[in-house]
C-alpha cells in the first residue's frame, strides 16, 4: 500500500524518509538571529542592548503585556546588533543578533527532580513555564503559561498532540520516540497545574509503534490516568479543533477558547519543553526540526537552536540550488527566500521542495465540489474564491470565512488550481478592514 | 512591522489532478456507449458524434481566440465532452449540418458566453440540443432521422435469448442493447458501466443519480396507480441522470444540495409527465434545475464545524420546501409555455440576455 495521509485526499506522506533516522544536533552557527516576536501576542521587550554579553539561557526579552512570551539566548556571546529582522511568515520583527563565542557559559538555574513535583504550587510551576518562554511548538506559538493559567475553570481533558498531519514532518514523531521519559514527566507537571480529569495522548494510526511502546510503559508503571487515543491518519488531524473532535467528540467553533469547553491541547514538543524548564531551568532555546524534501540529500531530524539562520542550515545540509524553501509543513508552512530567516519556536520543519509547483496554471472553478468534500470546517471554499474574484467582499462574512483554519486541504485537491488560499487570506484582510472577522 | 513578503501562498504541494483529467474520465466513461451506437448503426452515429465533437472543438478554439485571446482553451477537453454528450441525445440520422450547428451552439451559448468553462449556468449539451430544436424544428421533429432499416447492423443482442423466448430474458437482453432512441441510449448496461467508472474515479457522486432515479420510479408507480400512463426511455434516463444531471458546473456542489437537486429534478420530470410533455421531459427538468443551482448551493451548505445540527436543520428544510414549491410552479409554467409553443421565445430571450451580459463584462479582450 502506498504511504498516504487521508484516504480522501491521497496526500503522499513522505514521512518514511526521516522517520527512522532518529535525531542529530546541528552544529551551531557563529551568528544567531533571535526575534523578539515568536509567538501570538505582544512581542517581548528586549532586556539587552548592543554590546551586552549574554550567557546561554539568559533572558534577552521579557514578556510584555498579558499575552506574550520571553525569549532567551541560545548560546553565550555578545549582542552585536538589534535589527529589524525577518520572520518565516515574511513579517518583520525586532531581532537580537548574537555572536556565538562557542564557550557555552551557562546561566545556572535550579535543578529539580520530577518526583518532587508535588512540592511546588501551581503558580510556581506556571512561573517556570513563563520564565522559560515556552510557546506552542506545533506552529500556532501561543504562550503556554497563558493557556495553562485557567483560574477556576475545570479541565476535563488534557490532550497531548502527537498528531503530525503535515507530510514530510517527523519532528513530533522523533520527540515521542526519543524523549518518552521527558514527555511523561512533562505531563506530570502539567497535570499538577491544570488538574485535568484525564490526560489523552493523540497518536495517528500510522505511528502505532509509538502508541504500543508508550502503552507498555504506562502499563508497567501502573499509570492509569494517561490514555492513548489512536487517531485516523487524516488531514488536518493535528489541527487543534479537529483533534479535540476526534478525542472528545466535542465540536468547538473556531474562535472559541478550548479551555472554556474543558479541553486544553499541547504539542508533544511543548510538553517536553515544560519538562526541561522544570528539571533544568532550561528555557526554550532549541527544538527538533525535520529537514527534508526532494532537493536536499542530508535529510533528517536535527536539533537546531532557535535563532539559527537559514543560511547556516543551507551551509550544513547543502541543498541543491533552485529549491523552494518552506518553513513548516508543505500544506501550511511558509515559503521563505531571505537567507537570514531564523528557526523560531514554532519551526517544525525546513523543506527543500522542487519549485515546479510554483508554475501552476490557474483555471476557472468547475464547481466539482472537491473542496467542499475535504473542508474540515464544513465550509464551501469555492465561494470564498468566487466572492473574492468578483470583489463582493461584504458577502464573505455570510459564508463563514472567519471559520476557515487555512489548512489548505481545499486548494490541495482543486483540479482547477483555483487560488483558494490567496482568496481566503486576502479576503480575511478585506473583512478586517470592513469591521472585523467576528 | 506589517511589511509582509508573500512569495507563494500555501499549499506547497498539490494533488496530481487537473480539469483535463476530469474531462478525460468523462470521455472514457462515454466510450462504451459510443461503441454501442456503432454496433447498432455502424458508421452513421459515429459521423454524428465526430461532427458534433469537431464542431464543438472548432467553435471553442475560434471563439476563445477571437474574443478572449486565449489559444489553448481546447486543451482542457471540455469541448470534446460537450460534443460527445450532445451527440448522445441526438437521433442517429440527424443531418450533419444541423449537428454541426448544435455542436457550435452548445459550446458558444452553453459555455463560452459566460466567459468560459465553469461559469456556465446551463448544461451546454442540452442547451445545444434546444438550439437545434428551435432553429431546425422540422428536421428535429421528423421521424426519419430516428430510424433507418438499411443502416441497421444489429438490432438486438441475444445473450440469453437462446434459452428461450421468455420476456424476462428478453428484458435482460434489451438492457444490454436495443436499437431505439438517441445515439447514447442503446445500451443501458454500458451507460451504467460508465457511471460506475465515474463513481470509482470520484468524478460524480451517487446523490444526484440515485435520488433522481428513485423519485422518477416512485412517481411513475404513483402515476400508473392514478391511471396516467407514462412512457419512459430507460436509456435516456440513465444517460441524463449519470452524465448530464451530474455535470459539475451546472449541478449543486454539496451532498445535501445534490440530494435536493436530484429529488427535485425527479419531481420536475413527474410534473412534465402530468402536463403531457413527451420527449423533452428530461431536458427541461435538467435545464430548469440548472437555473436553481445557485440558490440550492446557498441553502444546502454543509454543517459548519461546531454548529448545532438541530438549530440550523429546521431553517434549511423550511427553505427547501419553499423552493421545492417554487420549482414545481416553474415546471408548471414551463409546461404551459411548451404547449403554447413559447419555449422558443425563452431561448431568444436567453440569447439576447447572455450576449448582452458578455458584451458588458470585462472578459472580452
Amino acid at each position: 500500500m502506498k504511504d498516504i495521509i487521508s484516504e480522501k485526499m491521497k496526500i503522499e506522506s513522505m514521512k518514511h524518509i526521516t522517520k527512522k533516522t532518529g535525531w542529530i544536533e546541528l552544529e551551531d552557527p557563529e551568528f544567531f538571529y533571535v526575534p523578539l516576536s515568536q509567538h501570538i501576542g505582544q512581542p517581548a521587550k528586549e532586556t539587552v542592548s548592543k554590546g551586552s554579553y549574554l550567557l546561554q539561557y539568559q533572558k534577552l526579552g521579557e514578556t510584555d503585556g498579558k499575552i506574550s512570551a520571553a525569549v532567551h539566548s541560545p548560546v553565550s556571546g555578545y549582542v552585536t546588533d538589534i535589527i529589524d529582522g525577518i520572520l518565516p511568515n515574511g513579517r518583520k520583527a525586532k531581532t537580537v543578533v548574537i555572536k556565538n563565542d562557542f564557550l557555552y557559559k551557562k546561566q545556572e538555574g535550579e535543578h529539580r527532580k520530577i518526583e518532587e513535583v508535588g512540592r511546588y504550587r501551581r503558580e510556581e510551576l506556571l512561573e517556570m513555564i513563563k520564565e522559560a518562554g515556552i510557546v506552542g511548538e506545533g506552529g500556532a506559538q501561543f504562550p503556554t503559561y497563558v493557556k495553562y493559567d485557567i483560574g477556576y475553570r475545570k479541565i476535563d481533558t488534557f490532550i497531548v498532540n502527537g498528531a503530525e498531519c503535515e507530510p514530510y514532518l517527523t519532528a513530533d514523531y522523533v520527540v515521542m520516540t526519543s524523549f518518552m521519559e521527558d514527555l511523561l514527566g512533562g505531563m506530570k507537571i502539567i497535570e499538577k497545574i491544570i488538574r485535568p480529569r484525564e490526560i489523552v495522548i493523540g497518536i495517528e494510526e500510522s505511528n502505532s509503534d509509538v502508541a504500543e511502546s508508550m502503552a507498555e510503559i504506562l502499563k508497567e508503571r501502573r499509570i492509569f490516568n494517561i490514555k492513548i487515543h489512536l487517531l485516523p491518519t487524516a488531514y488536518p488531524q493535528g489541527s487543534e479543533l479537529q483533534l479535540i473532535k476526534s478525542v472528545t467528540g466535542k465540536e468547538i467553533k473556531k474562535g472559541e477558547i478550548p479551555s472554556n469547553h474543558g479541553v486544553i491541547v499541547s504539542n508533544v514538543g511543548t510538553v517536553k519543553s515544560v519538562y526541561d524548564a522544570y528539571t533544568e531551568s532550561k528555557p526554550l532555546i532549541e527544538r527538533i526540526v525535520t529537514v527534508s524534501g526532494e532537493k536536499v540529500s542530508s535529510k533528517g531530524n536535527y536539533q537546531i537552536k532557535i535563532g539559527t539562520p537559514l543560511s547556516h542550515v543551507i551551509e550544513k545540509v547543502k541543498p541543491e540550488t533552485g529549491a523552494k524553501i518552506v518553513f513548516g509543513g508543505p500544506m501550511m508552512g511558509e515559503e521563505v527566500s531571505e537567507l537570514q530567516t531564523p528557526v523560531i519556536k514554532g519551526t517544525s520543519g525546513i523543506l527543500f521542495l522542487s519549485d515546479a509547483i510554483n508554475s501552476v496554471k490557474r483555471e476557472n472553478c468547475i464547481s466539482c465540489g472537491y473542496c467542499v468534500d475535504v473542508c474540515p470546517m464544513g465550509l464551501m471554499p469555492m465561494k470564498f474564491a468566487e466572492l473574492y474574484r468578483i470583489e463582493k467582499y461584504e458577502k464573505l462574512k455570510g459564508v463563514n470565512l472567519g471559520s476557515c483554519i487555512e489548512c489548505g486541504a481545499c486548494e490541495y485537491v482543486c483540479p482547477s488550481r483555483v487560488p483558494l488560499i490567496k482568496s481566503i487570506k486576502e479576503g480575511k484582510k478585506k473583512m478586517e478592514e470592513m469591521g472585523g472577522l467576528k | 512591522m506589517e511589511n509582509i513578503i508573500v512569495k507563494n501562498y500555501t499549499p506547497h504541494i498539490r494533488v496530481k489532478d487537473s480539469v483535463t483529467k476530469v474531462m478525460l474520465d468523462v470521455i472514457i466513461a462515454l466510450l462504451p456507449a459510443v461503441l454501442a451506437s456503432a454496433l447498432v448503426y455502424g458508421v452513421a452515429p459515429l459521423l454524428v458524434i465526430m461532427t458534433s465533437v469537431g464542431s464543438a472543438v472548432a467553435a471553442e478554439w475560434l471563439f476563445s481566440a477571437i474574443f478572449f485571446k486565449k489559444y489553448d482553451s481546447v486543451k482542457d477537453l471540455s469541448a470534446v465532452v460537450t460534443g460527445i454528450l450532445l451527440s448522445m441525445v441526438l437521433a442517429p440520422f440527424t443531418p450533419l449540418h444541423v449537428v454541426a450547428f448544435g455542436g457550435a451552439m452548445a459550446v458558444i451559448y452553453g459555455k463560452l458566453i459566460y466567459s468560459g468553462l465553469g461559469r456556465n449556468r446551463f448544461n451546454p449539451a442540452i442547451t445545444g440540443r434546444e438550439f437545434m430544436t428551435v432553429f431546425f424544428t422540422s428536421i428535429m421533429t421528423s421521424g426519419a432521422i430516428w430510424y433507418n432499416q438499411e443502416a441497421l447492423v444489429l438490432s438486438e443482442m441475444k445473450f440469453f435469448g437462446f434459452l428461450g423466448n421468455f420476456s424476462f430474458l428478453n428484458n435482460i437482453d434489451s438492457l444490454i442493447l436495443k436499437s431505439s432512441g438517441a445515439i447514447g441510449e442503446y445500451s443501458i448496461l454500458l451507460l451504467v458501466l460508465g457511471g460506475v467508472y465515474l463513481l470509482y474515479k470520484d468524478r460524480i457522486s451517487w446523490h444526484i443519480p440515485v435520488m433522481l432515479f428513485t423519485t422518477v420510479f416512485l412517481g411513475m408507480v404513483a402515476l400508473r396507480i392514478a391511471g396516467i400512463s407514462v412512457s419512459l426511455s430507460m436509456g435516456r434516463l440513465m444517460l441524463c441522470g449519470i452524465f448530464m444531471a451530474t455535470d459539475m458546473p451546472t449541478s449543486s456542489s454539496t451532498p445535501s444540495g445534490k440530494i435536493f437537486y436530484g429529488i427535485m429534478m425527479g419531481i420536475a420530470v413527474i410534473v412534465f409527465w402530468i402536463f403531457n410533455i413527451k420527449n423533452e421531459t428530461l431536458s427541461y427538468a435538467i435545464l430548469l434545475m440548472n437555473g436553481f443551482v445557485p440558490v440550492i448551493n446557498d441553502i444546502f451548505t454543509p454543517l459548519l464545524f461546531g454548529e448545532d445540527k438541530e438549530e440550523v436543520q429546521g431553517e434549511k428544510i423550511g427553505k427547501g420546501i419553499v423552493y421545492g414549491v417554487v420549482i414545481v410552479i416553474a415546471a408548471v409554467i414551463l409546461s404551459f409555455l411548451h404547449h403554447f409553443g413559447l419555449v422558443r421565445y425563452l431561448l431568444f430571450i436567453y440569447i439576447i440576455y447572455t450576449t448582452v451580459m458578455l458584451a458588458r463584462s470585462k472578459e472580452i479582450k
